[in-house]
């Protein structure tokens, strides 16, 4: 079924990999009318083989220390955050991200799932966060709002991210996946909803799209991995981030469908050892992002997310600091951000005009 | 199929309000049979309504309504389903299950059919989680979990009041949707519970719906609808919010999702609109009064949270319409009943 709009020179997929990228066989009826941005992590001599007929740009660490210069020190390495170097560098609207251990799913009638066009039906419609439908998502085919709705906020808000799910191997935190090594996610929830305003969640990074025009500048993955005391939390930290600006905002955040299949359940102790800091850290950050307000003066979301930089080397820096480097670093993002997005220019200014000669 | 366990059974009341027949609890006769019954008989109290055999059962017309309450009783609604909340105010059990006379029993993807009880049970007796957005939704569930990110400190969950389940078949839309999409069905099976988080209102729907009454019991008053008042089908509405409202306040949760039970009759969506239409504007007003209501600190119980509510109905809703007024007088009505009618209840003034 042709999409009424497919995006195709309005969107990128941002793939970080330190191996290859085979995965994208499977997903090449999907995928390859769309341009990638492949960021390589890890050793940059290794030479990834992107398989034929794919359109894409590649960076390994030596691109990103050359387009970035001095702000290169934002962009993590050795950690999958590396990933948001290619959301600063796309000039699309959209952008959808993926692991490179992420598959195509089927739903229950055994049809595969096109993952990637149910992030854009998500990312076109609006989203509801102001009151919760409780048949879900009401721009879905079959549904509506329910009785008691409010016919004012039926128009909804734009919708800024689009979060999908995981079958098979589920995205738990090291803990869980030592206590639970077996479980496997097999229920298929076939629902899309807006998450409410003022509430938070842990958005994961394998299976996420968003619109770069209006929350990319709040998209950053953090300093995780090589020399830092943290991993695991990149796309968390984003999500906590991302949620506050754009619940001040007004944009939306959708959950749910599409569901990707994912194949590769990581070491869980190699996990251990990279988020226990994260563990008892989100105990403070938790409260920190519930409770912090964004004046009425940030209007733009970055703005919004310098503003965020200040509050959490004040307020978690006390935490440990870790903080304060990663305040830092988000403000390094944003002038990165900043240098490689600069504003549309303004009109030139119009020539005096000279006195009409009569 | 094997034989349902029936938890609970000294401990839940089902409460149905009818006009005509409960000819449809045949169809939920291996479910809810060991259950006892309350119900509340709305419309002509001289017409007998027929209950099949073997239900043990309490049933309330408008004469034992009036006996019962005296005075009181206007706090009760005629000619409108609202007056179920009667059955609640009666009840002695710590549970509340009720469901309309026209839902029927679901199945699920399977074919199997859905046995509604025991998942509102389940629900209720499993812990909430409204402060943080669990992405694989109920992790409480078996084959699912808190994802990774959610905070170990709030993995204890909160207590559950509320279980709001769904429908499939004939969906709960108000009259201008039901008069723009009259052959919309609900076909979509969606295969979660999820907490509504705190801070979110939601519409509450009381034709599929369970409740802690020990918990939550006291707010779950439906309003003043049908005969002599300017409103109706807002009645379950009314109560979700101010119920919301106060869960936030008190710490409980409410979940929504399943159970599933098969909606069968699509009512006149024209006698839907005369009853709704002042609903639709006046809940331009209520849904912002309940959105910005704080309550204080001093209230720690449902009554005394309830109490204070109906003060700030009158007040921030009596200009909207006089009917607010009225409506907040009768929220303190019900509650000098519930505290009469359940003197050692939690929250209960000790009666003299």
């Amino acid at each position: 079924m042709a999409l009424v709009a497919d995006l195709q020179d309005e969107l990128d997929i941002v793939i970080p990999t330190i191996r290859n990228l085979d995965f994208l066989e499977q997903w090449r009826p999907f995928f390859q009318p769309y341009h990638l941005i492949i960021v390589q992590d890890g050793d940059p001599s290794n030479a990834i083989r992107v398989p034929n007929g794919f359109d894409y740009e590649l960076y390994n660490r030596d691109h990103v220390n050359k387009v970035l210069g001095p702000t290169a020190s934002c962009i993590s390495f050795k950690d999958s955050a590396c990933r948001c170097f290619g959301f600063l560098v796309s000039k699309k609207k959209y952008i959808f991200t993926i692991d490179d251990d992420c598959f195509v799913a089927k739903d229950p009638s055994g049809k595969e799932i096109n993952a990637l066009a149910q992030h854009i039906r998500n990312l076109l419609k609006p989203s509801t966060p102001l009151l919760f439908n409780t048949l879900y998502d009401p721009f879905a085919e079959g549904a509506d709002f329910v009785r008691g709705y409010p016919f004012s906020l039926r128009e909804g808000l734009p919708t800024a991210i689009s979060h999908g799910l995981w079958l098979n191997i589920p995205d738990y935190d090291a803990p869980t996946q030592l206590v639970k090594p077996r479980e496997r996610n097999t229920r298929y929830v076939d629902a899309v909803m807006t998450i409410p305003k003022g509430t938070l969640f842990p958005m994961c990074g394998m299976n996420l799209a968003f619109n770069r025009e209006l929350i990319g500048p709040a998209m950053y993955f953090g300093l995780m991995g090589d020399g830092q005391p943290i991993g695991r939390y990149d796309d968390m930290w984003a999500g906590w981030c991302a949620k506050v600006i754009c619940d001040h905002l007004g944009l939306g955040v959708k959950t749910g469908l599409p569901y990707i299949w994912h194949s590769k359940a990581s070491n869980p102790f190699v996990n251990l050892k990279k988020e226990y800091k994260g563990i008892y850290w989100q105990e403070d950050m938790i409260p920190f992002f519930q409770s912090i307000i964004l004046p009425k003066e940030c209007k733009t979301v970055q703005q919004c997310y310098i503003m965020l930089a200040k509050s959490v080397k004040e307020k978690l820096g006390p935490v440990d600091p870790y903080f304060q480097k990663l305040g830092d670093a988000m403000v390094t993002w944003i002038d990165a951000w900043n240098e490689l997005n600069p504003p549309p220019q303004t009109a030139a200014p119009a020539h005096p005009n000279g006195v009409k000669k009569n | 199929m094997a034989t349902p366990t029936h938890l609970l059974k000294d401990e839940l009341d089902i409460v149905i309000p009818t006009i005509r027949n409960l000819d449809f609890l045949e169809m939920w006769r291996p479910f809810l049979q060991p259950y006892h019954l309350i119900i509340v008989q709305d419309g002509d109290p001289t017409k007998t309504i027929k209950v099949p055999e073997g239900f043990d059962y309490e049933l309330y017309n408008r004469n034992d309504i009036n006996r019962m309450l005296g005075p009181r009783s206007n706090c009760i609604s005629f000619k409108d389903s609202a007056c179920r909340c009667f059955g609640y105010m009666v009840s002695k059990k710590k549970y509340i299950f009720t469901i309309d006379d026209d839902c029927f029993v679901a199945q699920d993807p399977s074919g199997k059919l859905v046995n509604a009880l025991e998942q509102h049970i389940k629900n209720l007796l499993c812990p909430s989680t409204p402060f943080f957005f669990n992405t694989l939704y109920d992790p409480f569930r078996e084959g699912a979990d808190f994802v990774r990110g959610y905070p170990f400190s709030l993995r204890e969950g909160v207590p559950t009041a509320v279980s709001h389940g769904l429908w499939l078949n004939i969906p709960d839309y108000d009259a201008p949707t039901q008069l723009v999409k009259p052959l919309e069905r609900n076909t979509r099976y969606v295969d979660a519970v999820l907490t509504i988080p705190k801070g979110t209102l939601f519409p509450m729907c009381g034709m599929n719906l369970a409740f802690d009454r020990d918990l939550i019991g006291p707010a779950m008053y439906f309003g003043l609808m049908g005969d002599g008042q300017p409103i109706g089908r807002y009645d379950d509405m009314w109560a979700g919010w101010c119920i919301k409202v106060i869960c936030d306040h008190l710490g409980l949760g409410v979940k929504t999702g399943l159970p599933y039970i098969y909606h069968s009759k699509a009512s006149n969506p024209f006698v839907n609109l005369r009853k709704e239409y002042k609903g639709i504007f006046w809940q331009e007003e209520i849904i912002p009064f309940f959105q910005a209501a704080v309550l204080p600190k001093d209230c720690t119980t449902v009554q005394a949270c309830y109490i204070e509510l109906s003060k700030q109905v009158k007040d921030k809703l009596g200009k909207v319409d006089p009917y607010f007024d009225k409506l907040a007088d009768a929220m303190v009505t019900w509650i000098e009943a519930w505290d009469e009618l359940n003197p050692s209840g939690p929250g209960a003034k000790i009666a003299k």
